[in-house]
C-alpha cells in the first residue's frame, strides 16, 4: 500500500478509534454501578454498557472499512443536482487553526474571568477580541460594538428577563454596580 | 370534527392576545433573519432564541420558536436566489433554479414562485398539523413502557438512517448523546454514573448546554478556522416579488402534488426533516418530472418542489412532537426543550390538558405562514441587508448568545464550562464530518429511552420479546428495522456498484 494511501486510511480510521479507546474506558468504569443491583435485576450499569456496547462496534465497524475498504466518494443526497453548482458551493476554505485555538483560549479565558470581572467588562473584552480575532480590523466599529453590545446584555437579560449575572470582585465589582445605576437596574 | 375547529377558532382568539400576536411577529422577523444569515442555521437560531423565553409564558414561548422554525424554512429562498448564498442547507436546491432563473433577468418571478411554494407548502403543513395530531394523540394513548421506548428508538434510528451523513458518524453522535444523558444519578437505582467525583455532574449534563455548545458555539468556531471567509455583500441587486398568473401556477399541480406528499410524509418520519424533503423534492421531479431535462436551468418546478416540501415538513414535525413528545429533527428538539423548560411535558394527554395552548400553536402556524408571505413580499429588502453586517461582529454575539443563554437556564460558570467542552466537542464533530443533531437527540431522549426500556424489563421481568410480542410495539420495531436496513442496503448497492466500474 503506498504510503499516502495509508496515511489517508489511519485519518479516515483515527477518530473512530479514539471514541473506541474513550468507549471502552468508560465500559469497564461502569462496572463499578453494578454493585447496587439486586439479583435478577438489570442493574444501573446496563443502559450505560449497552450503548457503550453498540458504540464500540460501530467503531470497530468503522476502522476496520476505512483499513481495509477503498474509500469512495459520498453520493449527492437527491438526483439531478446539476455539477458546477454543487462543486462551487463545496470549495473548501483556507483554515486558520491558530484563530481556532485563539477562538477556544478566549471562550474559556472569558468563563474563567467572568466571576472576577464581572459580566460587562469580561463581555465587552470578549466581544471586542473576538472581532479582533476574526479578522475585523476596524477600531472604532469594535470598540463601540463591544461597549454598546454588553450594555444591551446587561439591560436586556438583568432588566426584561431577570437573570442575575455575575457582577465580579472589587475593584471591577464598582464598575458593574455604576453600569446597573446607570441602566436604572437595582 | 366540529370539535376540532371550535378549539382552532378559540386559538385563533387567544392568538389576538398581545403577548401571543408579539411573540408571533418577533418570531417571524428573527426567522426570516437568522435563515437569511449564511453563519447562523436555522436550528442554531431557535436554540439561541430559547433564553429568551424563559420569562414569558409557555403558549407565547412556543409560539414564538414555531414562527421562527416556518419563517426559517421560507427567509434563506431570497439570498439562495438572489446573491446565491443558501442561508440554509435546504436552500441549496434553490441554487440551481431559483439562481438560474435570477440570472436569466427574472429574479422577481423566481422570488414570486418561492413565495407561492412557501404559502401553499405552510398552509399545507398547518392543515396537516390540525388534522393528524388528535388521530395521532388518541392512538398514543394506548401505548405503555414498551410502545414508548420502541417509538422513541424509531424515532433515533430514523434520524440515524435519514440524515445526510454516514450511518456510522451518525449512530456515533447518537450513543455519545445516550451517553450523555446517562451521566448523574440514575432514575431507576439511585446509582451515580460517570461523574468522577465531580459534585455538578450529579445532577447530569444539562441538555441545553449540548445543543447551544455544540450547534451554536461549534458552529462559530468551525467558521472562525475558516477565518470567516464569506465577508459582506456588496453592491445591491433590485428585490421585488412578481407573482405567476393562475394559469401558469395550474400547469405545474402535478410538481405542486409531488412535492406537498413529499414535504408532509418527510416532516412526520422523524428524521426526515426540511433539508432531506427539499433535496427530496428536487430529486423526483429530476426522475419524474414532465420537465425533468430542463431541470437546473432555471425554471419554475426547481424552485417550488424544494420550497413546498420545505416549509410543509414544519406541520408534520409538530405532530408526533405534540402527540407523543419525540421530536423529530434538531428545531424541534428545542421546542421539546421549551415545553420542558416551562414544566409541560408534550404527549396524548396535553389534547385534553393543555388544549388551549395546542390549538393557539396551531392557529399561530396558519398566521405565521401568511405573516411570512406579507414580511417576505413588503419587508425581505431590510432584512437583507443584514449581510452587510461583516461574519466577525454577527459571529462574535452568536458566540455571546450561547453563553448568556447556557447561563440563564441555572445561573450557573459551570454551565459556561460546558458551552466551551460542547462547543469543541461540536467544531470536532463538524471537522470530522459527524453530524451533531443525532447526539443532541440522543442526550433529550436518552432518559425516556432509559427509563421506558428499564420499567418494561421490570413489569415484564426481564422478558426481551415484549418488544416484538405487543402489536404496535412489534410494528414499530419492524419499522425500526427497515428503517436502518434500507440505508445499508443503499449502501452496499452503491459500493458494489462503485466496485464494478474500477
Amino acid at each position: 500500500m503506498q504510503r499516502p494511501a495509508l496515511r489517508a486510511r489511519l485519518a479516515g480510521a483515527a477518530p473512530y478509534a479514539v471514541v473506541l479507546a474513550g468507549a471502552a474506558y468508560l465500559y469497564v468504569n461502569a462496572g463499578s454501578f453494578a454493585a447496587l443491583a439486586r439479583p435478577g435485576e438489570l442493574g444501573p450499569q446496563f443502559w450505560p454498557r449497552a450503548v457503550l456496547g453498540l458504540l464500540m462496534l460501530v467503531c470497530g465497524g468503522a476502522i476496520v472499512r476505512a483499513m481495509i475498504l477503498p474509500p469512495i466518494a459520498q453520493a449527492p443526497f437527491g438526483a439531478g443536482s446539476p455539477s458546477e453548482d454543487e462543486d462551487s458551493a463545496r470549495v473548501e476554505p483556507a483554515a486558520h487553526p491558530y484563530r481556532l485555538l485563539g477562538g477556544v483560549v478566549l471562550s474559556a479565558a472569558y468563563v474563567a474571568g467572568m466571576e472576577r470581572l464581572g459580566f460587562f467588562l469580561a463581555t465587552a473584552l470578549y466581544l471586542g477580541l473576538f472581532m479582533w480575532l476574526g479578522r475585523y480590523r476596524r477600531p472604532g466599529v469594535i470598540v463601540s460594538a463591544s461597549l454598546i453590545g454588553s450594555l444591551a446584555f446587561v439591560f436586556v437579560f438583568m432588566k426584561i428577563v431577570y437573570v442575575s449575572l455575575p457582577l465580579g470582585v472589587a475593584p471591577f465589582q464598582a464598575v458593574s454596580l455604576a453600569i446597573l445605576a446607570l441602566l436604572g437596574i437595582r | 370534527m366540529f370539535d376540532v375547529l371550535h378549539q382552532l377558532s378559540l386559538g385563533f382568539l387567544h392568538l389576538l392576545v398581545p403577548a401571543n400576536a408579539a411573540a408571533l411577529v418577533v418570531g417571524l422577523i428573527v426567522g426570516m433573519l437568522v435563515a437569511v444569515l449564511p453563519g447562523l442555521t436555522l436550528v442554531m437560531g431557535v436554540v439561541l432564541a430559547l433564553p429568551f423565553t424563559y420569562g414569558m409564558g409557555v403558549t407565547p414561548a412556543i409560539v414564538l420558536l414555531t414562527a421562527m422554525y416556518l419563517s426559517g424554512t421560507y427567509g434563506g429562498a431570497f439570498t439562495s436566489i438572489l446573491f446565491r448564498i443558501p442561508g440554509e442547507p435546504l436552500d441549496v436546491p434553490l441554487l440551481w433554479d431559483g439562481y438560474a432563473m435570477a440570472r436569466a433577468g427574472k429574479p422577481a418571478l423566481a422570488l414570486g414562485w418561492t413565495l407561492l411554494a412557501a404559502l401553499w407548502g405552510g398552509l399545507l403543513t398547518a392543515v396537516s398539523a390540525v388534522a393528524l395530531a388528535v388521530p395521532f394523540a388518541k392512538f398514543a394513548l394506548r401505548f405503555d413502557a414498551p410502545e414508548y421506548f420502541t417509538i422513541v428508538l424509531f424515532g433515533l434510528s430514523g434520524v440515524v438512517a435519514l440524515g445526510q451523513a454516514s450511518m456510522a458518524s451518525a449512530l456515533v453522535s447518537l450513543c455519545i448523546g445516550l451517553l450523555l444523558a446517562t451521566v448523574g444519578v440514575d432514575p431507576t437505582y439511585g446509582a451515580s454514573r460517570f461523574t468522577f467525583g465531580i459534585p455538578i455532574l450529579m445532577d447530569g449534563v444539562e441538555y441545553l448546554t449540548v445543543m447551544v455548545g455544540a450547534y451554536g458555539l461549534g458552529e462559530v468556531l468551525t467558521r472562525m478556522e475558516q477565518g470567516f471567509g464569506s465577508g459582506p455583500i456588496h453592491g445591491d441587486r433590485r428585490i421585488e416579488t412578481h407573482l405567476p398568473g393562475w394559469s401558469q401556477i395550474w400547469k405545474l399541480r402535478p410538481t405542486i402534488g409531488r412535492s406537498s406528499l413529499i414535504g408532509v410524509l418527510c416532516g412526520i418520519v422523524p428524521g426526515a426533516g426540511a433539508t432531506v424533503g427539499s433535496f427530496v423534492a428536487y430529486g423526483t421531479e429530476a426522475q419524474y418530472g414532465r420537465r425533468r431535462e430542463q431541470l437546473g436551468s432555471g425554471i419554475p418546478e426547481g424552485i417550488i418542489a424544494p420550497q413546498i416540501a420545505s416549509t410543509a415538513t414544519v406541520g408534520g414535525h409538530m405532530v408526533p412532537l405534540l402527540a407523543l413528545g419525540i421530536p423529530g429533527s434538531g428545531a424541534t428538539a428545542v421546542i421539546l426543550g421549551a415545553f420542558l423548560l416551562h414544566g409541560v411535558q408534550p404527549g396524548p394527554q396535553i389534547f385534553a390538558t393543555e388544549a388551549d395552548m395546542v390549538y393557539t400553536i396551531f392557529a399561530s402556524m396558519f398566521a405565521a405562514v401568511l405573516g411570512m408571505c406579507v414580511l417576505g413580499y413588503f419587508a425581505i429588502r431590510p432584512l437583507v441587508r443584514v449581510l452587510h453586517l461583516p461574519e466577525a461582529v454577527t459571529s462574535a454575539f452568536v458566540a455571546l448568545f450561547c453563553f448568556v443563554g447556557a447561563y440563564s437556564a441555572r445561573n450557573s460558570i459551570t454551565d459556561l464550562w460546558m458551552i466551551v467542552i460542547f462547543g469543541v466537542l461540536g467544531y470536532l464533530f463538524e471537522k470530522f464530518r459527524f453530524p451533531i443533531a443525532p447526539m443532541v437527540l440522543g442526550a433529550i431522549l436518552g432518559p425516556v429511552a432509559e427509563t421506558s426500556f428499564m420499567t418494561s424489563m421490570i413489569a415484564y421481568q426481564n422478558d426481551w420479546t415484549i418488544f416484538l410480542r405487543r402489536p404496535i410495539s412489534g410494528t414499530v420495531v419492524a419499522l425500526t428495522v427497515i428503517a436502518l436496513a434500507y440505508p445499508l442496503v443503499r449502501a452496499v448497492r452503491r459500493r458494489l456498484r462503485e466496485l464494478a466500474r474500477r
